[in-house]
């Protein structure tokens, strides 16, 4: 039986079409395989060997293939050294690019066909391009604005919409800038003012802490701690209605800045509420970084000024009894808030103080007699000598005491300002006085009940350490009767009637402020305060005219011309010019005073323990 | 300069690049520099009279707000707009020509709507990515205006066809020559013939270092060998070297022009996806801006 090998050697056109065929037969039972041209089967491949492997029959239909240069080929798969081909089971034999396929063939030889695997790919221009695979352009982009629109949007939106205490905030990303240190703790936190999604902050988050309303304040305090705030909030008040606020306000002058509030407030973003004004998340300055440390206190820009708001009030605010104050020069009269009825829940009434108004405060007090140098109330001053806080004439501060801050007064405390000279005693146990409790007619009536005392011999006008012997006028009449009866201790300052056997006392409450709405500093050098005035500081009695005063009922405080001296003018016209600015006197949150200094008080001092210090040195 | 016959569509071609510059003799440089010369000087004149800081937040801000992010959105459909071809008043040269001055005249409009506050913030990385978008763009400009003269200049006459089917035969006749070689002579040509990188990633084309390619190192090696001792052997080592040597130079050439065509093509590399994460962080600090207004 020939065993003949019978080659077919399959070349394909590089151009396609039919391939070249070419077939021989080799009548051999050993043939070489190789790239050098000596071989008996040639491939023309220089992944493969010169002399790379020889195949030989082995058997009947079987092929022996090894490798003569140590160099491996493949079959089924497998990098191998040598093999054992059953050639009825068409093998499949791999040397690089080359394939030797075999087959039985008819004579019992074994056909083998040589195939080339033209795998040939020719380079296209567009390899000139920049083409990426992973960073192309197109896959770039979607990755980076997918990346950026889940992270700097969709996750923190889910977070502000859904999640009510997360652990983190993304949504921090968005904050335009730091908070001012007052408000540094709720960095964070930015649902602590936000509080609605797409609702511009709204005032009821800053009431959260800053509400004065008595009935809310406290809650505000409490509310400041559990938000952690380090600092002890300001309370606000407004100095009017916030519903009468919003009427009062005029639009801005100017065509723009009208259209601004009109747009702003159409896009449900009002322009009266407390962040229009205070300002957060913005340098304090202009170009400053937004992130560097900023301001103790939210930015205060001012959207309206006082007049513009106080000029033509009746048009908008028909029902206001305010006179318009478009300018210092206008700024009408005072109109001191007079008492008109005395009592528990006295009366009260804005009368024009040109007008001499008269005050019913239930007092009896001619300023005069006790200013008088020459008066027996000196005469008794100086009798009770220096030791005794007096030994001159009576001074506005022989009765006037500053309060702590130096800017008011406290209230005159009978016993301590009037009773160095007016007694209360009315009798003597075991050597030590007895005095009347002041204040209240209904113990001053049960503390005399029953009594009935003799009268010894004396002067009127006792002083205190003695009993005054009009005290005991009614001479076994009873000591009630006679307390209350001319000559007695409650005669010269009370207005007193008597309904059959019943005293009745016209009660007394002293003013302690005419001007409500506005805020005096005595304590400024220049209105008679201690330390160094810039020319002339005013005395007392350069505004309040008590020497010329003989009843309790006159209102005692300068008009506004006396302001006029000063503020207002150059200081070519006086050297104590001062400005005439609103809130010299006057401010937005807190009527009644002057607007604190910026800066004022300073955040230091708010500090929670600070804050408790100061109210108790201050109670 | 004087140029005939041949070099015909290459002077047509010289002019259509300048042309998106020159349009209409500079029509929208100028539209767009009035427009930047205004808001300059209504924003110095606002800013000083407005009651708070200048911030996008003023009605300025929101103006210019407004005109920058309409911009930068008319700005990316021209990835749009090229897709389709008309003729006139608008056509793409028109478009590209008021793209890119518009496009400029956004980072003096975009930086007076910041106010010039910056921070870590989302508001910023828009700000940033538009920069970046400018920046490249720019570079896209001076691209088209000088490199096209550059690639004309390194090919001379050879088209890149013609330089990739010398690179093809070049190899074939490496392979047919090494083919009486032993295997380590085979080996080596089988470096160059396998290895051979002709492009490789963005920063080897941009850079052009191809101080490791497979050629130069076949080219050593077969140096280093020792000379066969049969003279057809050697006669085949010595016309390889020559022939490893030209696919070098072609290579070289090859090169050349992928690093310029990566100039001209590089920057959009940068211009599409940070626009396309501008438009994604714009819209984040539209849409929080008003979150938590």
């Amino acid at each position: 039986m020939a065993q003949e090998f019978h080659l077919k050697l399959i070349t394909q056109r590089a151009g396609g079409g039919d391939p070249i065929v070419r077939e021989r037969t080799v009548e051999k039972t050993e043939l070489s395989i190789g790239r050098a041209s000596s071989n008996d089967i040639v491939l023309a491949d220089l992944s493969i060997d010169p002399q790379h492997a020889r195949i030989r029959f082995s058997g009947p239909g079987r092929v022996n293939i090894e490798s003569v240069s140590g160099l491996t080929f493949e079959v089924g798969g497998r990098q191998v050294q040598g093999a054992e081909l059953n050639v009825a089971s068409q093998p499949i034999v791999r040397f690089g690019d080359y394939s030797l396929a075999f087959e039985p063939a008819e004579d019992g030889g074994a056909g083998v066909t040589i195939t080339r695997e033209d795998d040939e790919h020719h380079a296209s221009p567009s390899v000139f391009s920049l083409q990426a695979k992973v960073f192309g352009r197109r896959n770039m982009a979607w990755v980076l604005g997918s990346g950026i629109f889940l992270l700097c949007l969709a996750i923190p939106m889910i977070f502000v919409l859904f999640l009510a205490n997360p652990k983190i905030h993304p949504d921090q990303q968005w904050s335009t800038g730091a908070l001012s240190k007052a408000h540094a703790f709720m960095e964070k936190d930015c649902k602590s003012c936000h509080a609605n999604a797409f609702v511009a902050v709204r005032d009821e988050q800053c009431l959260t802490c800053h509400a004065a309303d008595p009935a809310k304040a406290p809650l505000a305090l409490a509310n400041a701690k559990r938000l952690g705030s380090p600092f002890e909030p300001r309370l606000i008040s407004e100095h009017a209605t916030h519903a009468e606020l919003i009427k009062a306000t005029p639009l801005p002058p100017g065509l723009g800045s009208k259209a601004n509030v009109l747009i702003q407030r159409a896009f449900n973003h009002p322009t009266d509420r407390c962040a229009s004004c205070h300002i957060e998340h913005t340098p304090a300055k202009a170009g400053g970084s937004a992130d560097a440390p900023l301001t103790d206190k939210p930015k205060l820009v001012v959207v309206q000024d006082c007049e513009s708001c106080h000029s033509e009030l009746k048009m908008r605010l028909p029902k206001t009894g305010l006179i318009d104050t478009p300018d210092w020069s206008k700024h009408p009269g005072f109109r001191p808030l007079i008492m008109t009825e005395a009592g528990p829940t006295p009366k009260f009434q804005r009368v024009a103080l040109d007008t001499a108004p008269q005050e019913r405060n239930g007092l009896i007090f001619p300023h005069r007699m006790h200013l008088d140098p020459l008066g027996g109330v000196a005469r008794q001053a100086i009798d009770l000598g220096k030791g005794a806080g007096y030994g001159a004439a009576l001074e506005c501060a022989s009765c006037h005491r500053r309060d702590a801050s130096g800017k008011n007064f406290q209230p005159v405390q009978m016993e301590r300002d009037c009773g160095t000279c007016h007694s209360l005693a009315f009798a003597r146990v075991g050597g030590e006085l007895r005095n009347l409790p002041h204040g209240d007619v209904n113990k001053v009536i049960a503390t005399l009940a029953g009594r009935t005392l003799s009268a010894p011999g004396g002067s009127d006008r006792t002083r205190p350490g003695s009993i005054r012997p009009s005290a005991f006028a009614a001479g076994g009449a009873s000591a009630y009767r006679a307390t209350f009866a001319p000559g007695g201790a409650c005669y010269d300052c009370h207005t007193i009637s008597w309904d059959g056997d019943t005293v009745r006392l016209a009660p007394v409450k002293l003013a302690t402020k005419y001007l409500p709405r506005g805020g005096f500093d005595h304590s400024v050098p220049e209105h008679g305060g201690p330390g160094d005035a810039k020319t002339g500081a005013f005395k007392c009695a350069d505004c309040h005219r008590a020497q010329a005063s003989d009843r309790s009922s006159d209102v005692l405080i300068p008009d506004l011309a006396k302001c006029g001296n000063c503020h207002g003018k150059t200081t070519a016209q006086i050297a104590a010019a001062d400005d005439a600015d609103c809130t010299t006197c006057h401010s937005f949150h807190a009527p009644g005073q002057a607007t604190p200094k910026p800066g004022h008080p300073p955040l230091k001092t708010l500090r929670w323990t600070e804050a408790v210090n100061r109210r108790g040195a201050g109670a | 300069m004087t140029q005939v016959g041949g070099h015909h569509t290459e002077r047509v071609r010289q002019r259509t690049h300048e042309g998106f510059l020159r349009h209409k003799g500079f029509r929208w440089a100028q539209i767009a520099g009035l427009l930047c010369l205004v808001t300059v000087a209504v924003y110095f004149f606002v800013a000083a009279r407005l009651a708070e800081p200048p911030s996008g937040g003023s009605w300025l801000g929101y103006i210019l707000g407004t005109l920058s992010a309409g911009l930068i959105v008319w700005l990316a459909f021209l990835g749009v707009r090229k897709r389709v071809i008309t003729a006139g008043h608008y056509s793409l040269k028109a478009w590209v020509s008021a793209h890119v001055y518009l496009g400029l005249s956004l980072v003096v409009l975009a930086t007076l709507h910041t106010g010039f506050q910056f921070g870590w913030n989302v508001h910023t990385l828009a700000y940033g990515l538009m920069m970046l978008v400018i920046a490249s763009g720019a570079l896209g400009i001076w691209a088209y205006a000088t490199l096209p003269q550059r690639l004309h200049g390194n090919r001379g006459e050879t088209t890149r066809k013609q330089m990739l089917e010398a690179l093809e035969s070049l190899d074939k006749q490496l392979h047919d020559l090494a083919l009486p070689l032993d295997r380590a002579g085979a080996q080596t040509v089988r470096l160059s013939l396998e290895q051979t990188e002709l492009g490789g990633s963005f920063w080897k084309r941009l850079t052009g270092s191809y101080g490791d390619c497979a050629n130069t190192r076949a080219l050593k090696q077969l140096k280093a060998l020792s000379a066969p001792a049969d003279p057809r052997q050697a006669e085949a080592v010595e016309k390889i070297e020559t022939v490893l040597q030209q696919k070098a130079d072609v290579l070289g050439l090859a090169r050349r022009q992928m690093q310029i065509t990566a100039f001209l093509e590089g920057w959009l590399f940068v211009h599409i996806p940070a626009t396309f994460a501008l438009l994604a962080a714009l819209t984040a600090h539209i849409v929080s801006v008003f979150t938590y207004w």
